[in-house]
């Protein structure tokens, strides 16, 4: 692993408070897989103190430009003062990290994203299509103005909920797969979902999965000091038999990427 | 200005000789492999493990980590694979490791202190063995030792005889007088004192009415406690005749020139090493940096080189008012 050098390439608000940011990174930066992160350094002041772990939108590799994309929403302290980083700024950040989506051979994956959970996601869409494989997108998010990306979704099917009705059907992405489930002939066999969100949705997805004996891959957020292994500062509670054995799993080595019905929601914060 | 030889940088702690004073904190960086590539284990003198507890521990609920300002707040609780996971996974890693080696243990009582600095001693991992007396984040147990110099004192009195490895004593700032705990640890037998642990401290969520962590309580670290870690390094280093280690929100080679001048032989980076992977490494270029413009031969001239007004800066009345009964060992 290495420290990366990286530049502003773009950093542009798209709707109220979600931006998207493209940065260019060297040409020994290792191609990363949907699902991954990187650890990023926001502001060369020491202010705020730590990185934010940020999962990719994409990666873009033409020509002689290499650079990462991170679709992000103003939440905090942190991400405000990125969202006020002009194009040119030197930045580094350490990556790609962690565990990406591990869609299997011969299933149909099913695409469960809300709100700005939406950024992995597409990542992963574009990686089928260059496959081949077909894909169902179930996308959820606030309203018309959120719903990011969804012009990009193609050759896969393509579903939108919005919570306010705006556009598409009225209700979030849980919605979707339920509808998506029941009328779409899909069995655990030949179907898997891959989701990213608010936890809460996760958490929903994650119990409908599990009762319908479906396997279930969901990308994990969460504060990160180290976002190497070392600190142990993101840990992942387990439910099922025992807990996890009183054993957290690091969500930035062992994650973010988890079997969605292994993780103990309720005391995922 | 004649051109002079490069200063010289190593320093001692007890019997173990580092070639620069600049370590990594315990809890940073493992057991030396997860920042493969990223710090450079040749540059820098040495690392502090992850801690090692008697019993593998699964450690603290989320949330486990939080940033404040200036700081960061940690409940991680100590999650490790306990002594026999300890041995069998990772003395063969540490051995190999480029640079000393500083092996963190916490026990739960004197016999759990026992049993860890005789198995790590053994084991050939370490170079040298630093004693958890202060962490904040394990329950009751983890601030017992360091909050009371006759607690130290037994601690220090039984693990003594186990070992030939330098013993550095971790302290805890979350006392009013830090140079009598660092006392009773140098009393009986500890080569070094280390310090400071992170502050208790904690974080409230005003919109949930709840706290932020999930233990309720943490350990603040960072560049906001700087401050308070070069007063208690400066008070422990007028109390005792061991050398200090000094710690607490290093954050650029400066901050480590500012520990050494306030008498510490040697400095640990912690927190802001996450945000900068190579900081340990600057640290020692910029110490050797600040030898050669003061023209010294070697960083201990710097070490306690602190200029006070005569009679100022007296935490108490210093050397003199060391309690006769620390002095003369257990």
């Amino acid at each position: 692993m290495k420290l990366v050098p990286c530049e502003v390439f773009e950093n542009r608000e798209l709707s109220q408070g979600n931006y998207l940011l493209t940065l260019t990174v060297p040409r020994s930066f290792a191609t990363p897989q949907p699902g991954q992160f990187v650890h990023l350094r926001i502001s060369e002041e020491g202010d705020p103190l730590l990185r934010r772990p940020y999962s990719l939108e994409g990666f873009v590799s033409r020509g002689r430009l290499r650079a990462v994309r991170i679709y992000y929403s103003v939440v905090g302290r942190g991400s405000r003062i990125l969202s006020c980083q002009p194009k040119g700024t030197s930045l580094d950040l350490i990556g790609p990290l962690g565990i990406g989506f591990k869609p299997r051979p011969r299933r149909l994956p099913i695409l469960v994203a809300g709100g700005r959970g939406v950024a992995p996601l597409l990542f992963l869409s574009r990686k089928l299509r260059e496959a081949k494989r077909p894909y169902v997108f179930l996308f959820g998010a606030r309203s018309r103005k959120e719903l990011y990306g969804v012009r990009e979704v193609r050759g896969g099917r393509l579903h939108v909920a919005t919570d306010d009705g705006s556009v598409g059907y009225p209700g979030n992405a849980l919605d979707l797969l339920r509808r998506e489930w029941e009328g779409g002939g899909h069995t655990p066999l030949h179907a898997e979902i891959f989701t990213c969100g608010p936890h809460g949705l996760l958490h929903e997805v994650a119990e409908f999965a599990r009762a319908e004996g479906i396997r279930c891959e969901a990308s994990l957020e969460g504060p990160m000091a180290c976002a190497v292994g070392a600190c142990r500062g993101c840990p992942v509670p387990l439910g099922g038999n025992g807990g996890g054995n009183g054993r957290y799993p690091a969500m930035c080595v062992e994650g973010p990427v988890m079997d969605a019905t292994i993780v103990d929601w309720r005391r995922l914060p | 200005m004649t051109p002079s030889r490069a200063p010289t940088l190593s320093v001692r702690i007890g019997s173990l000789t580092l070639r620069n004073p600049v370590l990594v904190a315990s809890g940073i960086i493992g057991y030396g492999t997860e920042y493969e590539g990223l710090v450079d284990l040749k540059a820098i003198g040495g690392i502090v493990t992850k801690t090692v507890t008697r019993r593998a521990r699964g450690g603290n609920p989320p949330p486990r980590v939080v940033e404040v300002p200036a700081g960061m707040l940690n409940s991680i609780g100590i999650e490790n694979p306990g002594l026999e996971g300890f041995l069998e996974t990772k003395v063969q890693i540490l051995r190999k490791l480029p640079c000393a080696v500083i092996v963190s243990v916490e026990g739960e009582d004197t016999r759990e202190f026992c049993e860890l600095v005789d198995g790590v001693s053994r084991s050939g991992a370490a170079h040298a063995i630093e004693v958890n007396i202060s962490c904040p984040n394990v329950g009751p147990h983890g601030l017992k030792y360091s909050t009371d110099a006759g607690l130290a004192r037994e601690v220090m009195t039984a693990i003594r005889p186990l070992t030939k490895l330098p013993l550095i004593a971790k302290l805890t700032p979350n006392v009013t007088r830090i140079g009598e705990i660092a006392q009773a640890c140098e009393a009986c037998g500890a080569d070094a004192v280390s310090l400071v642990n992170t502050f208790v401290g904690m974080a409230v969520d005003s919109r949930t009415h709840r706290p932020i962590l999930g233990t309720v309580l943490g350990g603040l670290s960072g560049p906001a406690i700087k401050p308070l870690a070069l007063a208690k390094t400066w008070e422990t280093a007028q109390a005792v005749d061991i050398p200090v280690i000094g710690m607490g929100g290093i954050a650029k080679p400066a901050d480590a020139v500012e520990f050494l001048l306030t008498g510490a032989t040697a400095v640990q980076v912690g927190t802001a090493l996450f945000a900068d992977p190579s900081l340990a490494e600057e640290c020692v270029r910029g110490i050797e940096e600040h030898l050669r413009q003061m023209g010294a031969s070697a960083v201990d001239e710097l070490i306690g080189a602190l200029v006070v007004p005569e009679g100022r800066g007296m935490i108490r009345a210093g050397r003199q008012a060391r309690p006769a009964e620390s002095r003369g060992g257990a």
